[in-house]
């Protein structure tokens, strides 16, 4: 431990409330932009105009999504295509991550630069490459035809269509986010595990994941908030219906001029993003504390 | 200087630069709004543009994507505001628009009336491109099917409804049609099967004669036809997402045929998108549905006099013929005023008629209708 900080004990010089300002840009835009449209949008949906021009309260809009078979079959979409990207995307990206954490090759390198990639690509040039690729008669499917082999079935205009297409978009910010939890693990904590002979899989459970779990926790609420909310590719590469939230939002605002009804699927879409939204905020306050 | 100072100094400076630069229109410049796709603005890039400039030295064309109607509809929301309060719009032409969609705009004389506008070339626009005096159509297109020659033989091929239901039944899997509000090819398809449905009288649907019931009435053995097509579709019963998308998968020889626009198909053709065996035929009993695009001119924009002339521009033969050649669409004005050479060479697309499907409550009604009832009868998993 160093000495106790000198700083504050100086003769107090005149605080001017710079920082505060810096902060306050992002703090009035973040209430401007964000806060203030949810608390009208919950407001909006809940009058109702009565005939007589009035409005009054009610949760109409509320209760017709939620007993729309429509709706709800959208909703449960989102949230099946979400949960699936959640674990595909932990699946991928751990591996990956802790190749990079405990590789000294050179060859790290480049496995780094190949995950960030994805990064870089727009997601409605990823969408129609995959028609390319993964689409019927694409590259896979000219691939195995040309060793005898039978045609995939594509998953182009299916509900996997966007859930390959977002794994591959949210890579790059998985893997960052773990490798930067795998910082955490001192090399010291991996030998003295080894030396008392702990095996990989030991390792892996008792000593890298429990320090880890944070950046795992914050990793996948950051997928989860994208994915849930995502448009272009669920819009290019997902079935017709059932639609998830962001494409339908979309449509019911744009094309079946439903304004009500669209703010309506925006607050239920926000109150299930809010719970992974809290998430990341009581692990960042966790981590603040510790 | 402190840092502290510093950084202060710089960011009040980087702000400085962000803040919006005030800009009006410029003298001479003619700002035209698209909400057409990107071939149509590369069209008037490449082909209006230069020639409009020689033509009339001292006016220039700035042209700007406007995204899709909602876009430009702002665009034209806030130019009905600088109306009431005397300003600029910044604004003078609407490509692809209908003027109908701002409200009050027409009322409150926001767009220019063509029949009173002088236009020279006005009596040349084709009579059943005639919308209201506020939109001029200056081209038209119509959704055909195209089809793979090399999978499916011309001579073969469905010129009925009744044929092109018999032959999508006995080749599952090589028909697709695109979602109805993700571009009008496969909308219009969807608006055929609607007319076959209602004995092929596209003068029942009529811009204010939607009611409930009618809808109900009207568009539920629609839905049942296309209900019963669903499984012979591609993979049983998928729907692309857009023009761009049946097109490409028509390239990859996923589909034998598709509904397109003609522009589109013909332009993908000519650059190789599409290869050179594509056929197109339109149906026999009753085409595809289709339509004239049409542009409105601001009556407060700054150039106003200038984006009249523009507008007599497009209508001359010149452009006219462009439209066949260049963007492969049809001509807003009649087969009459296009040289007669061209009108040879495009004889066989020449629609007699062009089917048309009123927008407003319909269209929703048919957006809404067809997710409901159609989209979701195919389970996405099997």
């Amino acid at each position: 431990m160093t000495a106790p900080d000198q700083i504050g004990s100086v003769t107090p010089v005149r605080r001017r409330p710079y920082g505060l300002l810096l902060v306050a840009t992002p703090v009035l835009l973040v209430a401007w932009l964000v806060i203030w449209p949810i608390i009208s949008a919950v407001i909006q949906t809940a009058f109702v105009t009565t005939p007589d021009g009035g409005s009054a309260v009610s949760l109409e809009t509320y209760s017709f999504f939620f007993s729309d078979g429509y709706s709800l079959s959208n909703l449960s979409m989102t949230l099946w295509t979400t949960g699936v990207c959640a674990a595909l995307l932990l699946v991928v990206c751990l591996p990956i991550a802790l190749y990079l954490r405990f590789s000294d090759s050179k060859v790290a390198a480049y496995v780094q630069g190949l995950a960030i990639f994805p990064m870089f690509v727009p997601s409605i040039i990823l969408s129609f490459a995959f028609i390319r690729v993964l689409g019927p008669n694409g590259t896979v499917d000219l691939l195995l035809n040309s060793v005898g082999l039978p045609h995939i079935r594509s998953p182009y205009l299916t509900p996997w269509g966007p859930v390959i297409g977002l794994v591959w978009d949210n890579i790059p910010l998985t893997v960052l986010i773990l490798l930067s939890g795998l910082g955490n693990v001192s090399n010291q904590a991996v030998e003295a595990a080894r030396d008392v002979g702990a095996g990989k899989l030991a390792l892996l459970w008792h000593i890298i994941l429990p320090r880890i779990s944070n950046s795992i926790l914050v990793a996948i609420s950051f997928a989860v908030l994208g994915i849930f909310s995502a448009f272009t590719l669920p819009y290019i590469l997902g079935p017709a219906a059932p639609e998830m939230m962001g494409p339908f939002m979309q449509r019911t605002f744009r094309e079946l001029l439903e304004p009500k009804t669209a703010i309506t699927q925006a607050v239920v879409t926000f109150g299930f993003c809010i719970v992974f939204g809290l998430f990341y905020v009581r692990s960042v306050a966790k981590n603040r504390a510790a | 200087m402190k840092r502290r100072d510093f950084i202060l100094a710089t960011g009040v400076a980087a702000g400085a630069l962000m803040l919006p630069r005030m800009s009006f229109a410029a003298e001479g410049v003619i700002d035209v709004y698209f909400t057409s796709d990107q071939n149509v603005i590369d069209f008037w890039t490449n082909t209006v543009k230069p020639k409009f400039e020689a033509a009339n030295a001292g006016i220039t064309l700035n042209l700007v994507d406007g995204g899709d109607s909602a876009g430009v509809s702002a665009i034209a929301d806030r130019a009905l505001a600088a109306l009431a309060g005397g300003s600029d719009p910044q604004a003078d032409l609407f490509e692809g628009f209908d003027s109908r969609v701002t409200v009050d705009g027409i009322a409150k004389g926001l767009y220019v009336d063509f029949e009173k506008a002088g236009l020279s070339n006005y009596s040349k626009i084709n009579p059943l491109a005639f919308d209201i005096p506020t939109n001029l159509p200056y081209r038209g297109s119509q959704v055909l099917l195209a089809y793979d020659t090399t999978k499916l033989d011309p001579a073969n091929v469905p010129k009925t409804w009744a044929d092109l239901v018999a032959w999508i039944k006995a080749n599952p899997g090589q028909f697709i049609y695109n979602r109805p509000n993700k571009g009008g090819s496969g909308g219009n398809f969807v608006r055929r099967a609607i007319f076959e449905a209602n004995g092929n009288d596209p003068t029942k649907f009529s811009v204010d004669n939607y009611t409930a019931e009618a809808g109900d009435a009207m568009l539920n053995p629609a839905w049942a036809i296309l209900n019963d097509l669903a499984p012979s579709l591609f993979d049983g019963g998928a729907y692309t997402s857009g023009n761009t998308q049946s097109i490409q998968l028509l390239s990859q020889s996923a589909v034998t045929m598709i509904p397109a626009w003609s522009d589109q198909t013909l332009s993908a053709i000519a650059q190789g998108a599409l290869p050179e065996t594509t056929g197109l035929v339109q149906l026999q009993d009753l085409g595809l549905p289709g339509g004239f695009t049409k542009l409105a001119v601001l009556s407060n924009g700054a150039n106003k006099d200038a984006a009249l002339k523009l507008a007599d521009f497009l209508l001359t033969e010149e452009i006219q013929s462009a439209v066949l050649t260049e963007l492969g669409g049809y001509p807003g004005v009649s087969w009459d005023n296009i040289s007669a050479e061209l009108r040879e060479k495009f004889a066989d697309i020449i629609p007699t008629t062009i089917p048309t499907f009123p927008g407003g409550d319909w269209e929703k009604a048919v957006n809404d209708g067809w997710y409901r009832a159609v989209a979701p009868n195919v389970d996405p998993a099997s």
